[in-house]
């Protein structure tokens, strides 16, 4: 079985990188879980992941007549399959987006879940694909009109693809604020479930300066554990790796970016 | 959007936004700047946003050239290097109007963040702003009016539909696209 999910918000900053490390360590208690840094333009999922100094990531593996294969990118971390991708410009540039489809389909042959940590941007081919790509979107919001009305539109651009709504996830909540006034409004237009509401917490921020997901860094705190929340409420569907693996390859994706 | 047109005060190149922010901070400004940011222009991009406000502080941003606003329109013109900014004065009450457009607006120490890279003068202007817009983008009630505007919900859904499909026929995805045959591009 296998289900793609890219994490997406379209705006910047809500803590999509944090979900998408969290989900998948929760989710790894039960599934072959792995993860995708999908932002190829704004790559930091490696530093969320002491993956600082990884020889190979997804950007070569997207670039034309490449030297590396899809498994020389993955790094076995925290009980997940990590694929990285580098920070440099030229190498983005050099890349091709288009070649993530290929990417993705081979990775998904042996896998449970996917996850793509998805661009805050909706503004070129290379920043929608992984919502292209994927089953269902994951959108992490923080209680705020910005966020929200961004939220909105990256599900109206997922939709456009087909590609569903599993669930929202509120993150940076405050204390003040009473989110499941707001989660109920807002479920009447967003599609899935609310998965959760994570707090705005100090160990997120250490986790991050420590290199390591939330779930490694700090399990206790409570932004753990409505992250491992959010994962039991996913329900992950079963789908043939193949088929899923053969429809990446059919999505009609020609060369030009 | 629209903006009352108001009085033109002044209009000038500046190397850094935050030099003007800072001053319609202090001359507390009710009105509107522009911004033409002078590199895309020497590049043949049009380019050009409005960031407009209240007893000096922002309110509303609109980038005037992709017809977006709020955190994404002033992500648009937030280009480094010589801007053209051009200073109008606005009667406050003409202005009201075009503030009730909630997805434009911007928390107010975003402009001088965004633009200008200015935490420093973002504090400041959000320590100034009044006590109802310190935590704005953050405040429960505008969250609640926001989602409860059914209309201009939709309104929003049905603009990302449309640049959706638009675009991805631009980039050649067209063929993943789903029928969905409510739009105006229907078949
Ligand atoms: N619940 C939280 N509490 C406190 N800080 C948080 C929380 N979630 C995320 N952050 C912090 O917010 C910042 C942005 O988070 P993250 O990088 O996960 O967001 P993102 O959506 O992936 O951003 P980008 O759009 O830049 O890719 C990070 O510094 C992160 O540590
Ligand atoms: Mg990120």
């Amino acid at each position: 079985m296998v289900e793609a999910f890219a994490v997406a918000s379209g705006k910047g900053g809500t803590g999509k990188t944090t979900s998408t490390l969290a989900l998948g360590m929760a989710l790894a208690e039960e599934y072959d879980v792995t993860v995708i840094d999908a932002d190829t333009g704004m790559a930091n999922l490696l530093f969320h992941a002491g993956l600082d100094d990884a020889d190979v990531t997804l950007h070569d593996l997207l670039v034309e007549d490449r030297d590396a294969s899809v498994e020389d990118a993955v790094y076995e971390r925290f009980g997940m399959s990590v694929v990285p991708c580098g920070t440099s410009l030229a190498a983005f540039e050099a890349a091709d987006p288009t070649r993530l489809r290929d990417v993705v389909a081979e990775l998904a042959r042996d896998t449970d879940v996917l996850l793509l940590d998805s661009p805050a941007a909706l503004g070129s081919k290379s920043a929608v694909l992984p919502i292209v790509l994927a089953d269902r979107i994951v959108v992490v919001l923080q209680p705020t009109v910005p966020s929200l009305s961004d939220g909105l539109k990256v599900q109206e651009y997922a939709h456009s693809y087909g590609t569903d709504t599993a669930g929202v996830v509120f993150n940076r909540v405050r204390p003040d604020e009473d989110v499941d006034r707001i989660a109920e409004q807002a479920s009447r237009y967003f599609g899935g479930q609310t998965l959760a509401s994570v707090p705005e917490s100090d160990a997120v921020r250490a986790a991050r300066r420590a290199g390591e997901p939330l779930l490694a860094h700090a399990p206790d705190d409570a932004a753990a554990d409505a992250f491992r929340e959010a994962a039991a409420r996913l329900d992950v569907r079963d789908g043939d790796g193949r088929d899923v693996a053969e429809r990446f390859k059919r999505a009609v994706v020609p060369d030009r970016v | 959007m629209r903006i009352p047109r108001g009085a033109l005060l002044r209009s000038r190149v500046v190397d850094d936004p935050s030099e003007v922010l800072e001053t319609v901070l202090d001359e507390r400004l009710t009105g509107y700047v522009v911004f033409e940011p002078q590199d895309a222009l020497l590049l043949g991009e049009a380019t050009r946003g409005v960031v407009t406000f209240e007893d000096g502080i922002p309110v509303l941003a609109y980038d005037t050239e992709r017809d977006c606003g709020g955190r994404d329109g002033l992500d648009g013109f937030a280009v480094t290097g010589p801007n053209r900014v051009t200073v109008h004065a606005v009667d406050a009450d003409a202005l009201a109007e075009a503030h009730e457009t909630v997805e434009f607006r911007v928390p107010p120490g975003e402009p001088a963040r965004t633009l200008a890279g200015d935490e420093r003068l973002a504090e400041r202007t959000t320590a100034e702003a009044p006590e109802s817009r310190r935590a704005e983008g953050r405040d429960q009630s505008s969250v609640e009016a926001f989602l409860a505007d059914a209309e201009a919900i939709e309104a929003i859904r049905s603009e990302a539909r449309e640049e959706a499909r638009a675009r991805a026929e631009e980039w050649g995805l067209d063929d993943v696209l789903t029928d969905q045959s409510d739009s105006a591009f229907g078949e």
